[in-house]
């Protein structure tokens, strides 16, 4: 019997993972996505070998389905700058938090908002945003405002719970990569003329790039497929892509219909990741390739 | 006295309890390079660090060109600063690292492009303008972070240990690049080390420091050849040290008695000795003679027969451990034939009285007070 090399064995660690992943990730979404090209049929999730792109002309002929990816894709997307300009100070304030142990307590105080699940903290939403909530409930008590303001069961609300669940995923790789960034650069930066701002501005932002484009990218595709959030702080005319593609299997139970709005909605979320990558990754190339 | 371009007004700097720094003073003259040296924890890097706008003093003040820079934040300072990592800017190339101070400060396009090509010929970089840093060697990203430095034509360059972070004989080699390039552009220079070597080989002043106190201000032979207290001759590497005490003060020659039994005779050196004061001697190792066989020397003063114990091959240099007077003693003799004594053989050991340094025994009290 032949030995394996160490490198080999080392290897072997990643099968279970392997396996899972293989079992329950892969094989049901690649059933799920075959069924797209099959022509709808009630309650049938088995896949058959007639293949249709009906499903998909659907999707595009009816605007409220269309309406949907667009509501998505702004929800998302004005989620994800709101997330980026509220998270990125509070990464730069925990990386550069000298004492170790205040920061691993800023990352707890991150993760905590994690730690409660997605429901509840929803329903915790309702406290604040309702009309009789904390907000609107005292400012027309106290006279401020004679009808509660609407800040649930739209845009705002939905907006809202898409920056809290998506901001601990943008502000935890940004911390990493801000604190990779060595403080020297910022103090060189100062010694050389700039100000504290534009001192940031010029070299700390820049350098930390990558860790905005991570951060966006996770913030963006959690956004994008939120479903509870939509249909609970927006109500039903703020539906979004992932609202219809729950409709069209629970509802109405058309698998096959369901299965190829998930693949537009995939596809769009991987159409964002490769730009942004690109962008990124152009950027990058091109300062190497011109050397 | 014209103007120091620096000077440095009982700089002190405390956290809590813990005095980093304390009561500097230091006058640095214009075209001067002055080195701060000490081991770590000394307080050498704290004060750059003030001097450059970082750190803000507990009290006491910095003066640049006679006026007061205290109160003032890094970026209206003009100074540059070399940190030990250099910290080019890895999203800049060379050219824009090198140009980065001056496009700050609004010149014209054409004079920025003069300016950055003149400073990459003087650091030997001309064709480096598109690569990034992390094409760069250390030396090489060194170099930009030194032109980088120079380029808004700073009143003093601050240099936090450059040389630590490069291999032993590039580090040599920089040293007198790095003194030619100083003295080209003739920039007040003030270079924080924690070797000594490096701060006596480049510097005109010498300020040695120990926890946060300055034990002596110098040239490089001042500081080596007359060390004021314990400290600075153990940190300038001195060694074969004895205690004894003053026998005898004759014109410039003082006489020591050893508490191992013989007399040393060594140059004054200007400091004055009272007979029976209690002192250390140190005797440099590079200013010791050794002769083959017993009674080998005609001199006078500083003769003694040793043994030699050991013997240590080190190229140019040959290096032997003695026994005199049942103490051990250091000797460096430069590898020549006539130099080259056996292990176990007996010899005369010698030393001129300008090779013996004299410390007051309670000079190290002196930090104390």
């Amino acid at each position: 019997m032949t030995r394996m090399p160490r490198e080999n064995k080392t290897a072997l660690l990643a099968i279970p993972a392997l396996v899972y992943f293989l079992l329950f990730f892969f094989v049901p979404i690649f059933m799920l996505l075959t069924l797209a090209f099959n022509p709808k049929e009630l309650g049938n999730i088995t896949i058959r070998p007639v293949l249709t792109l009906e499903n998909f002309k659907l999707f595009f002929s009816y605007p409220v389905y269309r309406q949907s990816l667009v509501n998505s894709l702004w929800l998302a997307s004005v989620a994800t700058v709101i997330c980026l300009f509220i998270g990125y100070p509070v990464a730069y304030t925990i990386a550069r938090t000298t004492s170790k142990r205040i920061q691993a307590f800023l990352v707890i105080l991150v993760f905590c908002s994690m730690q409660i699940d997605l429901t509840v903290r929803i329903f915790g939403y309702l406290t604040i945003l309702g009309d009789n909530g904390l907000i609107n409930g005292s400012l027309t008590r106290v006279g401020v405002l004679a009808r509660p303001l609407p800040l649930m069961y739209n845009a705002f609300g939905v907006i809202v719970g898409l920056v809290n669940i998506s901001l601990p995923f943008l502000i935890l790789p940004l911390i990493g990569i801000i604190e990779s960034v060595s403080p020297d650069f910022l103090n060189v930066a100062r010694l050389l003329g700039c100000s504290r701002w534009k001192g940031f501005l010029k070299v700390e932002l820049p350098l930390s790039l990558p860790g905005i484009i991570t951060g966006v990218l996770f913030a963006f595709a959690i956004s994008m497929s939120s479903y509870l959030i939509p249909v609970l702080l927006g109500g039903w005319g703020r539906a979004v892509l992932p609202v219809y593609i729950y409709q069209q299997i629970s509802n109405q139970g058309l698998w096959q219909r369901g299965a190829a709005f998930a693949i537009v909605l995939l596809l769009t979320n991987l159409i964002v990741v490769f730009a942004l990558i690109r962008y990124y990754s152009r950027s990058y190339t091109k300062r190497v390739l011109a050397a | 006295m014209s103007t120091p371009a620096l000077e440095l007004v009982d700089l002190t700097k405390t956290y809590g309890k813990l005095t980093v720094v304390s009561h500097v003073k230091a006058r640095i003259d214009k075209h001067d390079f002055f080195s701060l040296v000490g081991p770590s924890g000394s307080g050498k890097t704290t004060i750059l660090r003030m001097i450059s706008g970082l750190t803000t003093p507990t009290s006491g003040s910095i003066l640049l060109d006679g006026k007061d820079i205290t109160g003032l934040p890094p970026e209206q300072r003009g100074l540059g600063l070399v940190f030990q990592n250099y910290a080019v800017f890895p999203h800049l190339n060379v050219y824009d690292n090198v140009a980065f101070g001056l496009k700050l400060r609004k010149m014209r396009t054409s004079d920025i492009q003069t300016k950055v090509y003149d400073l990459l010929d003087r650091v030997g970089l001309v064709g480096y303008e598109k690569k990034y840093p992390h094409q760069l060697s250390g030396g090489e990203q060194q170099r930009v972070a030194l032109a980088r430095a120079v380029a808004p034509n700073p009143k003093v360059l601050l240099l936090d240990e450059p040389l630590s972070a490069l291999d032993k004989k590039l580090r040599e080699e920089m040293k007198f690049w790095l003194r030619s390039f100083q003295e080209d552009l003739g920039t007040t220079t003030t270079y924080v080390t924690h070797d000594q070597s490096e701060a006596l080989s480049l510097s005109d002043h010498v300020m040695v420091l120990n926890a946060g106190r300055v034990e002596q201000i110098g040239t490089p032979q001042e500081i080596y050849e007359s060390p004021v207290s314990m400290f600075v001759a153990d940190f300038m590497g001195l060694t074969n040290c004895f205690s004894g005490t003053v026998a005898a003060i004759k014109d410039d020659q003082v006489q020591t008695r050893l508490t191992i039994g013989f007399d040393v005779t060594a140059t004054a050196r200007h400091r004055s000795f009272e007979p029976g004061q209690s002192v250390n001697v140190f005797v440099k190792p590079e200013a010791i003679t050794v002769r083959e066989g017993r009674g080998a020397t005609a001199s006078t003063v500083n003769n003694f027969e040793g043994l030699i114990l050991q013997k240590s091959y080190e190229g140019v240099l040959l290096r032997y451990k003695a026994l005199v007077a049942e103490q051990q003693i250091d000797i460096y003799a430069i590898n020549t034939s006539e130099n080259h004594f056996g292990e176990g053989s007996n010899v005369t050991i010698c030393w001129t009285p300008a090779g013996v340094v004299v410390i007051p025994a309670d000079e190290r009290k002196r930090g104390e007070e």
